[in-house]
């Protein structure tokens, strides 16, 4: 579903401060599967999640989106892919203060302007699906961990996105936060949905609804192993 | 006379416009020479991550020189009354050799650069940069044009000398005269007129059928090709005189003044707008054939088509109606 081609990310290139982040990538990711990129802080995870989320691009190499050339797509392109295709799980979750929980569940789909009303059901669907519609007026500044966690995923989804990617999802959160979060990344995944991880946290790459683990050390793909 | 702020304003655009395409030009061959879709490689990486910045500045700097010619021939009639002799622009334009070429270069800047504007903007609209050589290619070409274009009219602005004296319109545009404005004020204002209405009927007519059928766009631009110099000949042969109400004042630039409520933009703009957006639908449409760009060539080319036939509409309106409405009467004489 997902192709990388030798893939590289160099940071301040030609710069004394040059940096190369990820060295060289090829890769297959697989629709509908759980893959879990881990590995060090500096080791690459999180840059190559970006590049194939096309929230950066490559300095070399090309990414394939079912054959799509997803890293030589014009912005205005790159763009609608991310949005359609894509949604994004933050490590600190990223909802925005001062806004309740509906409405911060509602703004990627701002952009496309569609129908308010349709536009807030769709969001009321969500919450409820994810036992949140209690809070749906509340701000997001009074939400517990566990809740702000199951905003954070029901915004993700507001596109109704194939690929649902996260970065360092359980960092901020105690065990039982962890594993209910991946309980629901079990769900959306036995729904169709691709997912794609970064996490250095050991309860993340052993959970149940993962098939795939790629370590990455220093840019590059260390090992890739598939779950049984 | 540098010193008008039109003068140094056109100066100044048509200098860092020169110097925009320089710089794109560097670009373009990069891009004619290196561009590969289907590598993955840094260079082609970045030539990617260029092309649409380089574009848009290309945009500006060529939709600056389009209304450019605007500011130019404004100008002309504006100054017209620091030269000894000169009535309007066409004195102005008169004043030394480089006046005329400076005005031709301009318009075929307009045309030329309007066609890559529109060719630039189908090119954005495709995912895969389908059209990215023949636009670098088509920059290429322009870029003499404009340098050109730059240098002439830098030359005629600094060749101006309000000592000389200068030929007016009447004895420029008159039927007794020599050259091209000469001949073109010596057709007879009855093949002018059948001319212009045959065109009128072939224009509307294709256009119309190829809003109707969705073919035959190069056939419309083609037409619309013809029918722009015609419309020239026809100002200059007969719609002017019944605006002047005068039946030997040829001057195409006369009807640009106040005392004719500024009639010749009006016939001007449509007829120069309408035949840009005429052959733009011609340029785009065999583009529908590319994937990925079937979708936004079946939306522009109906859109430049029908702001052409919008266009080509108005002006014949207007011609006609500067024409019915005259106090000058030739029935008898011309029909």
């Amino acid at each position: 579903m997902i192709r990388l081609e030798a893939v590289n990310k160099i940071f301040n290139q030609g710069r004394p401060n040059e940096f190369c982040a990820v060295r060289d990538v090829t890769l297959d990711l697989y629709a509908e599967h759980a893959t879990v990129l881990r590995g060090p802080s500096g080791s690459g995870k999180t840059t190559l999640l970006a590049m194939i989320g096309c929230l950066s691009r490559p300095t070399s190499g090309r990414i394939f989106l079912a054959e799509k050339n997803l890293s030589g797509l014009p912005e205005r392109f790159m763009t609608e892919v991310r949005r359609k295709t894509f949604g994004f799980i933050f490590q600190r979750f990223n909802l925005i203060q001062g806004l309740n929980v509906l409405e911060n569940v509602l703004l990627p789909a701002y952009p496309l302007a569609p129908d308010h009303a349709e536009l807030q059901q769709r969001g009321m669907n969500l919450l409820e699906q994810f036992d949140m519609a209690t809070k749906a007026h509340a701000k997001v500044e009074w939400l517990s961990g566990g809740e702000a966690q199951r905003a954070a995923i029901c915004r993700a989804l507001l596109n109704d996105p194939q690929i649902l990617i996260a970065d360092e999802p359980t960092a901020n959160l105690d065990t039982h936060l962890a594993q209910e979060f991946m309980r629901n990344i079990g769900k959306l995944k036995a729904a169709g949905r691709t997912i794609l991880l970064t996490s250095h946290d050991p309860m993340v790459a052993e959970a149940d609804c993962v098939d795939r683990v790629i370590t990455m050390r220093d840019g590059q793909i260390q090992e890739d192993r598939y779950v049984a | 006379m540098l010193l008008s702020p039109a003068i140094l304003a056109l100066i100044g655009v048509s200098i860092t416009v020169t110097a925009l395409l320089l710089l794109a030009a560097v670009f373009a061959v990069r891009v004619l020479r290196r561009w590969d879709i289907h590598s993955g490689s840094e260079l082609q990486l970045q030539l990617e991550r260029s092309t649409y910045l380089i574009s848009t500045l290309v945009t500006f700097a060529i939709a600056a020189e389009v209304v450019a010619l605007l500011l130019f021939v404004y100008n002309a009639e504006a100054m017209h009354t620091q030269f000894v002799g000169a009535m309007c622009a066409t004195g102005a334009l008169n004043a030394n050799a480089w006046g005329w070429p400076a005005l031709l270069l301009k318009i075929a800047v307009f045309f030329i650069g309007g066609i890559w504007l529109l060719v630039n903007r189908l090119d954005n609209q495709g995912y895969d940069y389908p059209l990215i050589r023949r636009k670098y290619a088509l920059l290429l070409l322009l870029l003499p044009l404009v340098a050109t274009s730059a240098v002439v009219q830098l030359i005629y602005f600094l060749e101006l000398n309000p000592d000389v004296i200068t030929s007016c319109c009447g004895s420029l545009f008159s039927a007794d005269a020599q050259g091209v404005a000469a001949e073109m004020s010596s057709v007879a204002p009855r093949d002018a007129m059948f001319a212009l209405y045959g065109s009128a009927v072939l224009v509307l007519g294709s256009g119309g059928f190829y809003l109707w059928r969705r073919r035959a766009a190069a056939l419309f631009a083609a037409s619309a090709a013809v029918a722009f110099p015609i419309a020239l000949v026809a100002i200059i042969s007969c719609i002017a005189l019944y605006v002047y109400e005068h039946p030997h004042h040829h001057c195409p630039f006369c009807i640009l003044k106040s005392g004719h409520s500024y009639i010749g933009y009006a016939l001007y703009l449509p007829l120069f707008l309408a035949t840009l957006f005429a052959l733009g639908a011609g340029v785009v449409a065999p583009w529908r054939k590319i994937p990925s760009l079937a979708q936004a060539v079946s939306n522009d080319a109906p859109r430049y088509a029908a702001l052409a036939l919008v266009g080509f509409v108005l002006f014949y309106s207007i011609a006609s109606l500067a024409i019915l409405r005259s106090n000058l009467s030739m029935a008898g004489t011309w029909w």
